[in-house]
């Protein structure tokens, strides 16, 4: 006999005969309404409740899973390089375009898939073609391939952030060295940020073949974010699904947040206006639309099996088709917004520095020529550098190379992604702020977060699968992590940055174009566009668009292909891969093969 | 004779005023930015000034070299710039031709740089030796790293929660095997219930079938 076990309204029938028989009918309909007021279930089954699959609590947990996986690092330090790189306001039309193209149209055919088939990346490609099962297998091995070397970026951002309560930021001043007369060499040649970077953060050795020892510090916070990670992930979806309220939702507090401050710094509005004054002529140069599309591809992280196996947690009837269009616009906001943050800073950096290069040269033409010192200030520097010119050629001549080269565009001109500007030149910007320790312990937490945010859905992608083919065992989770951990330590090394920059660079990106045009081409062609349109009918009631079926079959699969060549062609025509190498005497970068 | 003493006096300032001059191997150069320092509450340079300064040194050398009494007129200053710089000499109190060399001058100027410092309301940076390195403050060294302190907290922290999530997934598991033998006998017991009392306590009352019409109305 059915029981009903009550919600929120408590159901009174006259006749329990006739309450039986209208329960018998009534739960043959799974009404996507019910999940949330009353919730069936058959006393005798409760024994498969256990092989039941786990849901999301509600719809919304699910999109607040996507929105965290989607919106990552790569939203907060790739996408303002692009901007300004192909030209500021510019580039948001190639940007929208690839996101209608291709984006939209592939992450709700994925989600499709998920919702479909129930089942992990594995599961789900075998049973839409027993030969394909191979493509769920290759999103499984780059999603591990992900998670050995994306947790180590959650590890620099938990140092930066321990180290950010003391008094003093120590990447704001040098540390002196033995003598006591000046600082160590080292960080005077570079600077006080990027010291505590290469130095004392990683201890980086000069190539990749010298392998020191593990960084203790770095391992203890290695050790914490995979333990943290393994938190939120040691009961499936009932764990992720809270988390993800936090991790979702908190970076946006932050740079809202950081978009006040940064907009009340003093220059900031250099940058805002130099990167949103359009340079059309970057709309000619293909690299544009090519960097375009690759963007929108990997931001919204299509391929690695996490959407499959997110959106497998779903009830059946969930309508992903607007979840989609939401998620992706909702990503793509993130990236503009967090680009506007990025230049505001950027501007306030550049004016900064400009500054301070218009005050040392003030105070060198003072000394040399034994001005009084109110004779020059900030305004009339480079009049004066004329005037002394002229008077004084000789002498001048002497300290000519030092000045004249402070140039605002300059500043702005210089352009930094990845963890450079992540940690680099943003905590340099933060040690300029009054009260800095409240601006850097917000900023890393806004970072770590949107790292365990992408973290989480690449190992959702890794354990569901695996848990498809066993029975859930708590001990699934903890093994991968474990796995991860050990694996991952290498990072931790004195070379660890230049295996992360190879993993990063190489590991994923073509894997991942290759994964999705198969997906793509097997989903229009091998399943059938019809069997696929009459799948998400059954789901949603209502056949997808006309617009949505001309992505799948034939521009999609043309953009990627398109996409793909052109990596192949551009990974011969490079020539041997190189890799840049902190030189500690030089104090600078040097080319490695 | 006055004559003599007079052309003696001259001579001898002559001398002196040739020893002190830029790039003398006996003395340094300063550099004073007191606008820069002060800002608007800077104070004019002037020959009183000059005098504190000159016996500011003449109080460092006697802290450094003990027994000899420095004078003001053993510090010779010369070439004064609108910067606010000059250079300076050293003379032995002892004998107003022989020059105190440099190491030792370097060394007193060290070891009361503060005193000096603070005479003129400036720093380190701002009272300028050119080429004499001020000594620099080292940071202070905690015994424990603050950030191992607060990593401290946090592992204990995510520590305590996978101990507590463990533990109680074990519990929930162990409450379920015991608890489903009598899950199976409420069922019976609420289905008895339902068909018995006919209205639960919590829920909707439905009106239109409410017990008040036993008696039908006339």
């Amino acid at each position: 006999m059915l029981e009903y076990v009550h919600k929120r309204h408590h159901c009174k029938l006259l006749n329990p005969c006739l309450n039986a028989e209208l329960q018998k009918w009534v739960g043959k309909y799974n009404y996507p309404h019910t999940t949330r007021g009353i919730t069936w279930r058959r006393s005798q089954d409760a024994d498969m409740e256990k092989d039941a699959r786990p849901n999301w609590d509600s719809p919304m947990q699910f999109v607040l899973a996507c929105v965290s996986y989607a919106v990552g690092l790569g939203n907060v330090w790739r996408f303002p390089y692009l901007c300004q790189m192909h030209g500021g306001g510019g580039f948001l039309i190639p940007y929208f375009i690839m996101l209608l193209v291709e984006g939209v149209p592939l992450f709700y055919m994925e989600l499709a898939i998920g919702q479909k088939m129930r089942l992990g990346s594995i599961g789900a490609w075998t049973a839409i073609s027993p030969y394909l099962g191979g493509v769920g297998l290759a999103s499984v091995v780059t999603s591990l391939y992900l998670c050995l070397y994306y947790n180590i970026i959650n590890a620099w951002s938990f140092w930066y952030l321990f180290h950010s309560f003391q008094s003093v930021l120590p990447w704001a001043v040098c540390p002196i060295n033995a003598n006591r007369t000046a600082p160590i060499e080292e960080c005077e040649r570079a600077s006080p940020t990027q010291y505590f970077f290469y130095r004392e953060t990683l201890n980086i050795s000069s190539t990749i073949e010298e392998n020191g020892g593990i960084h203790t510090g770095q391992a203890l916070c290695f050790l914490l974010t995979w333990v943290i990670t393994y938190l939120c992930v040691v009961r499936g979806v009932q764990s992720t699904g809270k988390v993800v309220y936090f991790t979702a939702t908190f970076p946006y507090v932050v740079l809202f947040i950081y978009l006040i401050r940064g907009f009340t710094l003093h220059g900031a509005v250099n940058g805002v206006k130099y990167m949103f004054t359009p340079k059309m002529d970057q709309l000619a140069n293909p690299t544009t639309w090519i960097n375009a599309a690759t963007q929108i591809f990997f931001s919204l992280g299509l391929g690695f099996g996490s959407l499959i196996a997110f959106s497998s947690y779903n009830q059946y009837n969930n309508n992903f088709e607007r979840q989609a269009i939401t998620v992706s616009l909702i990503n793509s906001g993130t990236s503009i917004f967090a680009s506007i943050v990025t230049f505001a800073i950027y501007g306030f950096k550049a004016t900064i520095n400009y500054e301070n290069c218009l005050e040392r040269t003030r105070i060198l033409l003072l000394n040399t020529f034994n001005l009084a010192e109110d004779t020059i200030n900030m305004d009339n520097v480079f009049e004066w550098i004329e005037k002394l010119n002229a008077t004084y050629p000789e002498q001048f001549n002497e300290i000519a190379n030092d000045t004249g080269n402070c140039d605002l565009e300059k500043e702005l001109a210089t352009a930094v992604e990845g963890p450079g500007l992540a940690f680099i030149v943003y905590s340099e910007a933060i040690t300029n702020m009054p009260l800095s320790q409240l601006w850097s312990v917000l900023y890393f937490i806004m970072l770590l977060l949107l790292g365990v945010g992408s973290m989480l859905g690449n190992i959702t992608a890794i354990i569901t699968p695996l848990q498809d083919f066993k029975a859930a065992s708590l001990f699934l989770a903890g093994l991968v992590c474990l796995f991860c951990l050990l694996l991952g330590l290498g990072f931790t090394t004195t070379s660890g940055n230049y295996w992360f920059t190879i993993f990063n660079d190489y590991g994923a990106t073509f894997s991942l174009l290759f994964i999705v045009l198969i997906e793509v081409i097997t989903v229009s062609y091998i399943y059938g566009i019809k069997r696929f349109e009459k799948d998400i009918e059954d789901m949603l009631g209502h056949r997808p668009n006309w617009y949505w079926k001309i992505m799948w079959v034939a521009i999609s699969p043309l953009l990627l292909i398109v996409l793909f060549v052109f990596y192949i062609v551009n990974y011969i025509m490079g020539g041997t891969p190189t890799y840049q190498a902190w030189d500690k005497e030089e104090v600078s970068f040097s080319f490695f093969f | 004779m006055l004559d003599k003493i007079l052309f003696l006096l001259c001579l001898a300032s002559a001398l002196a005023d040739e020893r002190c001059m830029p790039d003398t191997p006996h003395g340094f150069q300063v550099r004073l930015s007191i606008k820069t320092a002060l800002g608007d509450e800077a104070y004019v340079w002037n020959e009183n000034e000059m005098f504190l300064f000159r016996a500011s040194l003449a109080f460092a050398m006697r802290n450094h070299m003990n027994g000899q009494q420095f004078e003001v007129s053993n510090i010779i200053v010369c070439n004064e710039t609108m910067r606010v710089s000059f250079w300076f000499i050293v003379t032995s109190p002892l004998d107003t031709s022989q020059l105190i060399d440099q190491e030792n001058v370097e060394a007193a100027i060290r070891q009361s740089r503060n005193r000096i410092n603070s005479a003129f309301l400036l720093t380190d940076k701002t009272l300028e030796f050119v080429d004499i390195l001020p000594t620099l403050a080292t940071l202070y060294t905690h015994p424990t790293p603050p950030w191992l302190i607060v990593f401290g907290v946090v592992m204990g922290a995510v520590g305590a929660g996978i101990i507590i999530m463990l533990v109680s997934s074990v519990v929930q598991k162990k409450r379920k095997t015991n608890g489903k033998p009598q899950d199976k006998d409420d069922d019976e017991e609420t289905r008895v219930k339902t068909v018995e009392n006919g209205d639960a306590h919590d829920g909707v009352h439905n009106m239109s079938f409410s017990e008040d019409e036993r008696f039908t109305k006339m």
